[in-house]
């Protein structure tokens, strides 16, 4: 008898023993299969669940600020859409540039912004004298890989709102019963209930980011853009009822996006961001109040980061890109003007100014060296990293996939899906004060997520490969699907 | 597979932690090594660290990153494995003779 329980004691703590040791190998493989799960995950895609307003989850009152972390070193001056904006610059310039009259051929705006920044006029140039010949060349032999990544961007902006063509004071008001909307606003409860009502129907249509600010005039240009129903010849006055600022937005797609420069396209999330604030406006105009839609591509006439750093979404990178907690510089926002009374978001630090200043990825695979390695600047009035915007842009003009470039998008730390790797690596970073969380981290992705020489994303004629920071997603690799030679 | 990412997951993990415990614990009886709270503390933290290696590894392949899976893999699982043996030295894993039942 004492025997027979010695052998059922001996055998049950055997049997725990093995089973505590199967545990460890059952436990690890399905740490494992969970991890590979996580990294897959299609609700990974930051994004994917807009309509719900689930993807803003970062905790903002954490890390709400009473001001913004740019700085404000001096007097501000607004900027001049038709010169400082390179998109307008660089059209003007392409238009009006006569080889043998050289200066004298452009407009008297354009010559004294030239005259002042000589540098930009040799790199704007730079494009259409040496670049443009290169590409072309490159084109016939390369462009066939790219097919299908072009489909998909032409087929995402090809629902696009028609832009504005009337003043302020014409466009943004309601335009009476006929339309729905009612030329006296309605009466709102308070200003809280409005912002949260706004926020949901931002989210409704398909928002994954908004917040809402008082407009700063700072950002607002002092020169409209052609295009806009405002004359560029004379000084944007900025209407009184731009009182505040919604800013919304999506992300691109994610895998095209870490197939940068070639394969992703802004197009995808510029059209859907577009689409949103043009139906904002129209929920607001029914409410009685005036709304303006300042949106991607090139249709503003304001400039949109800032704006979108004041209202909470995230805070400047050194690449010039706002960095969000949730999308990382992944956001294609726009604006919409009102001045329906609402209840603004205050804007956040989580510790962005801190990781850029080590972490310099972006400049370093920046191939047109457009983004600084050193120390921030004053511009504008505001201490800032410079871009130097006609490098950058001539590099877009360079590649022969879609349009742009967005490296600096792509290869941001923050710039992760979300699953439980990354947004520990956020969480930590943000809560860390001493810094040094960051700079491990800094470390550890450029060592863990190796990139291709910058040179190596130029086309062939020009010293490169034709390089994406990472392979296309299957749905993009042209050569599975169509039956061409590449 | 939404099972790994479901909060049944972590159920049926936590039931194979409480067995490493629970076996862990009869194994270091038969070996009379004393084992203090501190010690459990200790052994606790490494498994959770091994937990985080293995599902950095897994995440990084899934996320179609291997190099990332790769120097980040080795890198964490030489901390674990140096950490281990660092650890079965500290708590006296394998110091005392095995314990004879009568």
């Amino acid at each position: 008898m004492e025997k027979s329980e010695d052998w059922r004691k001996l055998s049950r703590r055997q049997f725990l023993k093995a089973s505590g040791a199967a545990s460890a190998v059952m436990g690890s493989a399905g740490l494992g299969v969970f991890g590979y799960q996580a990294g897959k995950d299609s609700f990974s895609y930051t994004g994917c669940e807009s309509f719900q307003g689930q993807a803003e989850n970062f905790n903002r009152q954490r890390f709400a600020a009473d001001h913004a972390t740019y700085e404000k070193v001096g007097v501000a001056s607004r900027v001049d859409a038709r010169t400082e904006v390179i998109f307008s610059r660089v059209s003007s310039l392409m238009r009006q540039w006569d080889e043998e009259k050289g200066l004298d051929s452009l407009d008297k705006g354009l010559q004294a912004y030239y005259k002042k920044h000589p540098y930009d006029l040799k790199e704007d140039l730079h494009a259409r004298k040496k670049i443009f010949p290169k590409r072309q060349k490159d084109e016939i032999k390369y462009k066939k890989k790219f097919v299908l990544a072009k489909a998909w961007s032409n087929a995402m902006s090809a629902v696009w709102p028609p832009g504005i063509r009337e003043t302020p004071e014409r466009y943004d008001f309601p335009r009476g019963e006929q339309y729905g909307e009612p030329v006296e606003p309605l009466k709102m409860k308070s200003p809280e209930k409005t912002s949260q009502l706004i926020k949901q129907i931002s989210y409704q249509l398909g928002s994954t980011l908004v917040g809402i600010t008082k407009l700063n005039p700072d950002w607002v240009y002092s020169y409209p853009m052609w295009g806009r129903g405002l004359n560029p010849e004379l000084p944007l006055e900025i209407p009184g009822h731009w009182e505040y600022a919604i800013v919304i937005g999506t992300p691109m797609s994610w895998d095209p996006m870490y197939a940068n420069p070639n394969y992703g396209t802004s197009f995808d999330a510029y059209a859907k961001s577009r689409i949103i604030a043009y139906r904002l406006i129209k929920f607001i105009r029914q409410l009685g109040y005036p709304a303006r839609p300042h949106t991607p591509g090139v249709e503003y006439d304001l400039m949109v980061p800032p704006i979108a750093i004041d209202a909470g979404l995230g805070e400047q990178g050194r690449h010039g890109v706002m960095i969000t907690p949730e999308l990382g510089s992944n956001f294609r926002p726009a604006v919409v003007t009102t001045n329906i009374p609402m209840k603004t978001d205050k804007p956040i630090d989580f510790g962005v100014q801190d990781f850029c200043k080590t972490c310099r990825i972006c400049a370093k695979n920046c191939p047109s060296r457009a983004i600084p390695m050193g120390d921030k600047e004053v511009v504008r009035g505001y201490r800032r990293y410079k871009i130097n915007s006609s490098r950058c842009y001539n590099f877009w003009y360079s590649n022969l996939g879609n349009i742009g470039c967005r490296l600096c998008v792509t290869v941001c730390p923050y710039t992760r899906k979300s699953n439980w790797l990354h947004r520990t690596a956020l969480e930590v970073t943000a809560n860390d004060p001493s810094g040094m969380s960051q700079r491990i981290l800094s470390k550890m992705q450029k060592s863990f997520y190796p990139a291709p020489h910058p040179q190596e994303y130029y086309i062939p004629s020009m010293g490169g490969k034709n390089e994406s920071y990472r392979e296309p997603p299957w749905w993009l690799q042209t050569e599975d699907f169509i039956d061409i030679d590449i | 597979m939404q099972f790994f990412t479901s909060g049944f997951f972590w159920f049926i993990e936590g039931i194979f932690l409480c067995l490493i415990i629970i076996g862990l614990k009869y194994w270091t009886e038969e070996r009379n090594i004393p084992m203090p709270f501190w010690k459990w503390l200790v052994i606790l933290i490494w498994i959770l660290y091994s937990g985080f290696t293995i599902a950095f590894i897994g995440t990084c392949l899934g996320e179609n990153e291997p190099a990332a899976a790769l120097k980040g893999g080795m890198l964490f699982s030489l901390i674990a494995i140096v950490s281990a043996y660092g650890l079965s030295r500290l708590l006296g894993f394998f110091r005392l003779t095995r314990h004879q039942p009568k």
